[in-house]
């Protein structure tokens, strides 16, 4: 895989590349027949220990599942909070906010799912809010994320892991998990609609079981390739300016950086915003489309 | 871009949080703003309401006003034609009382000139025989000149 070459290859460049696009892993190594920390390229353990590309599937990405755990905690907390302090006459603003984005959300749903459901609104606003959550992190400075990481060291006092990937949404394993809850419910509303023979029978023509496959999959890949695209721009700048001011020797340069990247957040508002409401409408779109009549 | 065991704790999760949505989130909200929205609606139907009492009223005060302006209005010609009447009354009054007045007047001057005429004649008539008596030096009786006299006295 392409990750793999980047690591062995150790020019700074691509280096630096592998370094912000690998996750923290934690995960069973077959090499040593024990669970542990992935080694970054620089861990002195390397014989007693796997690089990320080495594990195998039971590995975990301990920054994206920290990172998802806790902003979800954050955002649901903040709209759990809204509502034990809400008031049912005039609300304040902050109640205010949270009710603009509920009738934003049920107004969606409203407009574009016309079954009978109780889960679907709740299914959008989870998956809106949360995936806004997720890919808010992309804002936050490139260099930033990887502090958290270079600082986890071991008992010895060396930087063991030195990864950490802020951004959930760049980890394919998130949306996935995401996309696959969306089909789970498509195929529950579209046997509890048509019944399993109705669902069955969408598949006699067998290039229909691709697409059913690819939509969903779709669904995680338009979100994750965005994402991960952002964030790459983003390194990609800091790599320009990086050699910029190696090679010139000018602290200065760090002005038309922090302009190049300024200009890229701007616009990466939309795209992080966009997202989440096409993740939400399409998820609202396809439970519609099970619960329609043929 | 590999997929692992991430994508397990991913789905614990967000089905977790779908849970949350569903059971706490998602109703509350849905409380609150039909709450909000009835009372808003009550509120709209209570402000129509209370315009629609608002017009009744001003129109009854309208039409208030306008009864007491014509009252008053009728009331100021009554009182204008009353005492136009009172006026013509005390004229009227004022004109026979001047005229009483004046044929009281009249008849007592009537009398006076009369009772002067009387005297005058009486005087005249002895006047008159007091010029006989002289003129014929002697002493005329009265009683058999008196038809005499009388008709000189009417003569006068």
């Amino acid at each position: 895989m392409a990750e793999k070459n980047l690591t062995e290859n150790l020019t700074p460049t691509a280096d630096y590349i592998s370094h912000h696009l690998t996750n923290l892993t934690y995960g069973w190594c077959e090499k040593s027949q024990t669970w542990g920390f992935a080694y970054h390229q620089q861990n002195i353990f390397k014989e007693t220990s796997c690089k990320v590309s080495e594990m195998g599937f039971w590995s975990f990405h301990l920054d994206t599942i920290f990172m998802s755990t806790f902003l979800g905690l954050i955002f649901f907390g903040f709209f759990g909070l809204v509502l034990v302090g809400a008031k049912k006459g005039v609300p304040g603003k902050v109640q205010n906010f949270a009710e603009f984005v509920f009738e934003f959300i049920s107004g969606a749903v409203k407009s574009n799912f016309h079954g009978t459901s109780k889960i679907i609104g709740p299914l959008a606003f989870a998956s809106c809010v949360w995936i806004l959550s997720w890919n808010l992190m992309d804002l936050l400075p490139v260099e930033m994320t990887n502090f958290f990481g270079a600082n986890l060291v071991n008992s010895e006092g060396a930087s063991y892991v030195g990864y950490f990937k802020v951004l959930p949404t760049a980890d394919v394993n998130a949306p996935l998990a995401l996309a696959l809850v969306v089909m789970f419910f498509v195929t529950y509303y579209t046997i509890a609609n048509h019944g399993l023979g109705g669902f069955l029978k969408e598949f006699i023509n067998p290039i229909e079981l691709v697409g059913y496959f690819s939509k969903h999959v779709a669904l995680a890949l338009r979100l994750y390739g965005n994402l991960f695209a952002g964030e790459m721009i983003f390194i990609l700048i800091g790599i320009m300016f990086g050699q910029f001011l190696l090679s010139f020797g000018q602290t200065l340069w760090f002005i038309p950086g922090l302009m190049m990247n300024l200009v890229w957040a701007l616009f990466h508002i939309l795209i992080i915003a966009l997202q989440a409401y096409i993740f939400m409408m399409l998820t609202i779109a396809y439970i519609n489309l099970a619960c329609a009549k043929h | 871009m590999n997929v692992n065991a991430t994508f397990f704790a991913e789905l614990i999760a967000f089905c977790i949080f779908i849970f949350i949505t569903y059971r706490y989130l998602w109703p509350s909200f849905s409380n609150i703003l039909e709450a909000r929205q009835e009372e808003i609606s009550e509120g709209l139907e209570a402000a129509s309401q209370s315009q629609r009492k608002l017009e009744e009223a001003n129109e009854e005060s309208r039409k208030l006003v306008e009864d007491a302006k014509s009252e008053a209005s009728t009331l100021i010609a009554q009182a204008g034609s009353r005492g136009d009447q009172i006026v013509d009354e005390a004229k009227n009054q004022a004109v026979e009382e001047q005229k009483k007045i004046k044929d009281s007047a009249e008849a007592d001057i009537e009398q006076n000139i009369t009772k002067a005429k009387e005297g005058l004649r009486e005087e005249v008539a002895a006047l008159v025989i007091a010029g006989a008596e002289q003129i014929l030096n002697k002493e005329v009786d009265e009683s058999s000149n008196k038809d005499i006299v009388d008709a000189l006295i009417k003569e006068l």
